[in-house]
């Protein structure tokens, strides 16, 4: 039996997607629509963000979000790129449930995942990251403000700001949502030096994060070596799906790790080869792993920058 | 009544004047072009620099990825005989413009392409200028445009922890020519030191992370100056240089670097080949 109440909400949410889908009608305005969010498992919401750069026309929305919805509780798990976003995801989780959102976690410092933290400060909740998050957010806190000021215009970037954590973990940690837990192990240096792994252990659905990039081409802002390491690790693991930072909202292991693992092993063969040859860090960005160019959406972007990263890391072997 | 008046009328003279100030000295299309004579004259006063005349090359990269991390390279054609002097290294709109001076000494080599290359940051768009001082001491001065910017304020060390317990580890390598005769040898000095520049600011203390950079390097080849370098923290997170020297008996490179707290970093190339 619906409640009037139930069918006034589905109602508004359908007419709010089929607005949302009329190209006449592309204004969003400030009060939008929750957003579109997809249950993947039993009390597993997860939204995918789209392949592109931050811009004021997709306000932010470029990586997933997700939420798992306890007997008691709500836990957020990253928190999509702008203010906006944020509030759109809790209106998200509202449509869902009432339950308190208790956790706020990140699974590490980019601003895509964190600057919709902001959002959330209404519900008190305990803001989570890897022991390394706050430090590594609060140095770059400057430049990721000013740059997706930048761009993401004035109006999408209205009310973003920083939001660091408030529980650090250093070392495995349950957290409780009533009747499901949450394990969250943080990890050595790898996408970044604040990379942490969420399992919703109920439904054995693991959330990495940038740890696993699809069709968007992955970006190195830790360690190459590191992530690759990582990634021989997680191949081994047991999962009924793993939501990736950019991609489908699920995939299964260990098959959707392999094109990352070609793509970084591509770039460190190249880049290790280039080194012994004598070769300059200029000269390797113009090569190194140009043959997987077709393989991903953004490579113009990021390529390059993750072939200097990788140089500046493996010269030192 | 009228002594208040006056004192408004003068007050807002002022005021105006000030206002005028603040627009002279207000950042425009041409506040770049406006450095350059101050820097010069600073560095080189009055002295004539012959600017394009191809004694010196200046290679940039044409799209610049990480503003923390721009490869610069410096190339004297092998035209440019007999010895050099100094090569001085400039980006304009840097907050301390001047990258890093070059004086070199006799294993700084004859003949042949020398060529000296570093990475650099880059805070704002600007132009990077190259001065070449030759034998007979006249100036010779290329430049280049790079749009790239917050180089400075971003923190761009990936993994501090890693870095911060390699403190000080240096590699000095040694590219052997195919042809061992070449009269200029290459080589590589490379120092984890976080050449901190004062400007990263950590929100979770409210402090800037003083600075703390490479000021000295001094090269030798056996036992002979290559060159001295004076640096300033326009220089990326673990310093990077590559550089010819003119072709020794030996050919044994020591390098002795000084950061600005006065620890010392010494290096050394293996002592055969590579």
């Amino acid at each position: 039996m619906c409640t009037p109440n139930l069918i006034s909400r589905k109602t508004f949410l359908t007419a709010g997607l089929a607005l949302a889908a009329t190209p006449f009608l592309r204004y969003i305005p400030a009060q939008a629509a929750a957003m579109d969010v997809t249950e993947v498992a039993p009390g597993v919401f997860v939204h995918q963000g789209r392949y592109e750069v931050q811009s004021p026309g997709n306000r932010g929305d470029i990586s997933n979000a997700s939420f798992v919805v306890g007997s008691e509780a709500v836990a957020v798990i990253d928190t999509s790129g702008s203010a906006v976003m944020g509030q759109e995801l809790r209106d998200a989780i509202r449509a869902v449930t009432n339950k308190p959102i208790r956790y706020v976690i990140n699974t590490h410092m980019h601003p895509d995942h964190v600057l919709g933290n902001v959002a959330f400060k209404q519900d008190k909740p305990t803001f989570v990251g890897h022991y390394k998050l706050a430090r590594s957010l609060g140095t770059r806190a400057n430049s990721y403000i000013t740059a997706n000021k930048q761009m993401l215009g004035d109006a999408a970037f209205e009310g973003t700001e920083i939001v660091l954590p408030t529980l650090a973990i250093k070392e495995a940690t349950t957290l409780d949502l009533g009747d499901r837990t949450l394990l969250l192990e943080p990890q050595a240096t790898a996408h970044t030096d604040n990379d942490l792994i969420v399992t919703d252990t109920k439904t054995n659905t693991l959330f990495i994060g940038d740890l696993l990039f699809s069709v968007h081409v992955p970006t190195i802002d830790g360690s190459i070596k590191g992530w690759l390491a990582l990634l021989d690790e997680m191949g081994k693991r047991k999962a009924a799906r793993v939501v990736p930072g950019h991609g489908p909202k699920t995939m299964e292991l260990p098959q959707a790790l392999e094109p990352e693992q070609r793509y970084l092993s591509a770039i460190a063969g190249d880049v290790r080869r280039q080194i012994m040859e004598g070769k300059t860090l200029a000269e390797a960005t113009r090569t190194a792993g140009f043959s997987e160019k077709d393989a991903w959406k953004l490579f113009d972007q990021y390529h390059v920058r993750n072939v200097t990263a990788a140089f500046a890391e493996l010269e030192w072997e | 009544m009228l002594t208040a008046f006056k004192s408004l009328a003068r007050s807002c003279g002022l005021a105006a004047l000030a206002a005028s100030m603040v627009v002279l000295a207000s950042p425009s299309a041409h506040a770049e072009e406006d450095v350059w004579p101050i820097l010069k004259e600073q560095t080189f006063g009055d002295r004539t620099i012959i600017e394009e005349d191809g004694l010196v090359v200046l290679e940039t990269p044409s799209k610049v990825e990480d503003a923390a991390l721009v490869p610069l390279t410096v190339r004297i054609p092998p035209s440019v005989r007999g010895k050099i002097k100094s090569l001085t290294l400039f980006i304009d709109n840097n907050p301390d413009p001047k990258v890093a001076t070059l004086n070199f000494g006799p294993a700084a080599g004859t003949g042949g392409e020398r060529s000296f290359s570093t990475r650099v940051r880059v805070d704002n768009f600007s132009h990077v200028r190259a001065i070449l001082e030759t034998e007979d001491g006249s100036l010779h001065m290329t430049k280049k445009f790079l749009a790239a910017a917050g180089g400075c304020a971003a923190m761009q060390a990936k993994d501090p922890d890693a870095d911060t317990a390699d403190m000080g580890k240096m590699i000095v390598r040694k590219f052997t020519p195919a042809l061992q005769s070449s009269p200029v040898w290459a080589a590589q000095v490379m120092v984890k030191h976080p050449n901190h520049n004062g400007m990263q600011l950590n929100i979770n203390t409210a402090e800037f992370i003083p600075a703390q950079y490479v000021k000295e390097m001094t090269v030798t080849r056996d036992g002979e100056l290559v060159f001295k370098l004076d640096g300033t923290f326009s220089i990326s997170t673990n310093p990077n240089f590559r550089f010819t020297f003119g072709r020794g008996e030996e050919n044994n490179l020591d390098v002795v670097i000084t950061d600005t707290d006065g620890t010392e970093f010494k290096g050394q190339s293996q002592p055969k080949g590579s």
